[in-house]
């Protein structure tokens, strides 16, 4: 098959194959599958309102995504989204309860910059655990991600707690409604789509320019590709992995104050999980980035489309009534199957390579050959 | 791992997802209308229309002459046999409706907060946000849509808006009759928490109260979880090996812990919904069943009168939104006893069913 024309196919195919296979499921529970996916993608794409949706879905997966780029160029695995994105969320919490009076054109970078310090601080952990005494961080930003939900249980439950919460003697785990100063602003009147979004984007174009365009970030491509190298040619290795992950972690705690700030209910609130606040986007935009070939502005395009997956999906639940596990379901084996096809498509392009290599190679042979007994031939004239 | 763009795949899903909007035909003119009239689902005990005129409304209007339209945000599933199948089954039961819609396992919070804005501008007389944690969203959401009526629980709040009501259920008061039952059939009990919010909360409380104040021992522990089963499953068998020989608990984490219960040939006490599916014959000795419907109806009559709410409801052993019914064990006449004395006294005010603090 034509290379070219293979690399859209076959992508194309696992989503077919995905879909296929959730319309399956649809029909065992009862439901209409066409109906499904047309109020999937009504609800995803289908106006200005769906669109809107899907766009503030995209942020933090955008967000984490972003920084999963960052990290995965240090050659360095961050699995500690969910844990950032609650540091951050906290950090920018408290900043805004202790100077709740600031002007919004004061309050709102303040809050974002103090979610970034405070995801920033979380990724930077495990990062110096990682750079300076060699501990795995695949365990340790999982790890940590367990502690900071502990640390936001614990803190919406007594000093952050909504008074009126105390007073009620309802306890609910959350805080009182954040100053107003801080909420960020709605770019389009009637819809949710608010200011987090365009910080989301920016965010990625900035991480491009930071990797591909100073020193720094070059730096740290460098000591992703190659360690040894790079530390051969005098770039400070460690310092590099500290670095990635305390951006990767900055971009995850940026996007736990957008969650709060931009929400609907302008509070941060726990059901006792990480989950139960972050919507699972630490791990989401994990797979946003995979999906972008772990390039921040393709995981821009990634975001969106796998947002709209996500809102979709629920958008479908509501309108065809399936369980929501379903919708769950669906979004992994979407996942799965285009995950899967990317190793469909490798093996597909190395074989590609490979005989065009054993082509290349069988031709200069030949010519070495043809050459030769040209050679010979004026040598016997 | 490969970093080269992917932006044959991005490109290929687009792609398919525009064929698939292409295919699917409807315009953007009619997708409200549409989402309005088949966004729902009608339950066995609803009525036979389920087409309304309010698809395209922004806000409700008091229903048809066939009934309200009424959507459910909830956090569990809705056959949990807890939270949210009580409020499933209130409304199943309820007269004068015509549709009921129902988003189950919305326990992210923002995401509820988008299903409760989506219902209401989808034209749904009356949508219930039926979880503690959802009150700071509706609060915001529900100034928005004035001429919706919203319910929200378990709560004792509207936020002074006139359009929200809330409901709750004296949770203490059945847990604290459950509580005596147990002490007269076990000796030392288990009590599997969630978090210690709500009518979690009451209900363990009364529970612990009822049981002590009648001489058993009780271990409690939240597991800061309302749906973690294995958490609860984990507690439950921890309660086991320190010799608890009855356990009960509360939210839609139980089945975990009934689960353990029925393993170990211990007794369970329920409470929410009816428990005693969830387990073989023998170990749901009784459970504290909320009947929303006794207090849900008057607000369904009031928005079918165009009303929109603003009162506060509860259920209790005294309007029988709370009932105590026996589950699978054999019923001797002293456990019948236990319970309508209890239930006398706790309704009589003649004890404490809630700890202070």
């Amino acid at each position: 098959m034509n290379h070219r024309l293979s690399g859209l196919l076959i992508p194309a195919a696992a989503v077919v194959a995905a879909l296929l296979i959730g319309a399956l499921m649809i029909l065992a529970l009862g439901a209409n599958p066409v109906d499904g996916y047309r109020e999937l993608f009504i609800g995803a794409f289908g106006s200005g309102d769906a669109l809107a949706d899907t766009a503030v879905r995209a942020m933090p997966l955008l967000l984490v995504g972003v920084g999963i780029c960052v990290a995965f160029r240090a050659k360095v695995i961050n699995i500690g989204g969910e844990g950032q994105i609650i540091a951050g969320a906290l950090v920018s919490t408290v900043t805004v309860l202790v100077v709740p009076g600031l002007p919004s054109l004061i309050l709102i970078p303040l809050v974002l910059v103090a979610g970034m310090i405070g995801g920033g601080f979380w990724g930077a952990i495990p990062g110096a655990l990682k750079a300076y005494l060699s501990v795995n961080e695949i365990l340790s930003t999982i790890m940590l991600n367990i502690v900071a939900v502990q640390i936001m249980n614990y803190l919406l439950r007594d000093p952050l707690i909504d008074p009126e919460e105390i007073e009620r003697g309802t306890r609910i785990p959350q805080t009182e409604r954040l100053s107003e100063n801080a909420d960020l602003p709605i770019l389009l009147d009637g819809t949710r789509l608010h200011l987090g979004v365009v910080v989301a984007v920016m965010a990625a174009v900035v991480a491009w320019a930071f990797l591909w365009r100073t020193t720094i970030g070059f730096k740290v491509r460098a000591v992703g590709q190659n360690p040894a190298a790079a530390g051969y040619a005098g770039m400070p290795v460690k310092r590099m992995t500290l670095l990635a992950l305390t951006y990767s972690g900055a971009m995850c705690g940026l996007a736990g104050a957008v969650l709060v700030f931009g929400s609907q209910s302008h509070r941060l609130i726990t059901d006792g999980s990480s989950a139960g606040f972050t919507g699972s986007a630490g791990f989401n935009g994990i797979v946003a980035a995979l999906f972008g070939g772990l390039h921040p502005l393709w995981t821009i395009p990634s975001s969106f489309l796998f947002g709209g997956l996500l809102v979709g999906a629920n958008a479908m639940q509501r309108a065809i009534q399936i369980p929501s596990a379903l919708a769950v379901g669906l979004n992994g084996l979407v996942v799965v199957f285009v995950v899967s096809s990317n190793r469909i498509r490798d093996r597909m392009r190395q074989r590609s390579e490979l005989a065009a290599a054993a082509r290349a190679l069988a031709r200069r042979e030949a010519e070495d050959e043809q050459h030769t007994d040209d050679i010979g031939g004026k040598v016997v004239a | 791992m490969t970093t080269k763009p992917r932006w044959k795949l991005l490109l290929a899903l687009f792609a398919v997802l525009s064929v698939l909007g292409a295919a699917c035909g409807d315009s953007d003119d009619n997708a409200d209308d549409d989402g309005g009239d088949e966004s729902v689902t009608e339950t066995e005990e609803s009525s036979d229309d389920t087409e309304t005129e309010s698809g395209d409304d922004a806000a409700g209007d008091g229903g048809s002459s066939d009934g309200i339209r009424i959507a459910i945000v909830a956090p569990s599933a809705e056959n949990d046999l807890a939270f949210t199948q009580s409020i499933v089954e209130g409304v199943d039961a309820l007269n004068g409706v015509s549709d009921v819609a129902i988003t189950p396992g919305t326990f992210v919070v923002e995401d509820a907060a988008t299903a409760i804005r989506n219902y209401a501008d989808e034209g749904y007389d009356l949508v219930i946000a039926h979880g503690s944690q959802y009150g700071g969203p509706l609060q915001e959401i529900a100034k928005e849509f004035p001429d919706t009526a919203f319910a929200w629980g378990t709560a004792e709040d509207t936020f002074g808006l006139d359009n929200v009501s809330s409901y709750t259920a004296a949770a203490d008061e059945g847990g604290y009759v459950l509580g005596a039952l147990a002490a007269s059939m076990c000796s030392k009990i288990g009590v599997v928490g969630p978090i210690a919010v709500g009518d979690a909360k009451l209900y363990v409380d009364g529970f612990t109260l009822g049981a002590e104040d009648n001489g058993a021992e009780v271990d409690v522990v939240y597991t800061e979880s309302f749906s973690d089963t294995q958490l609860a499953s984990e507690t439950a068998s921890a309660f086991v090996q320190n010799g608890a020989d009855c356990l009960t608990g509360t939210a839609q984490m139980t089945v975990g812990a009934i689960g353990v219960a029925e393993q170990e040939g211990l007794l369970w006490f329920g409470t929410q919904s009816d428990q005693t599916p969830a387990a073989a014959d023998g170990v749901v000795v009784a459970n504290q069943v909320y009947q929303w419907e006794f207090v849900l109806q008057d607000l369904v009559d009031d928005v079918v009168a165009g009303e929109t709410g603003g009162n506060i409801y509860g259920i209790t052993l005294e309007n029988s939104g709370l009932a105590i019914d026996f589950g699978s064990v054999e019923v001797t006449d002293d456990m019948t006893t236990v319970v309508d004395d209890t239930s006398a006294a706790v309704i009589a005010g003649e004890v404490t069913t809630i700890i202070d603090g």
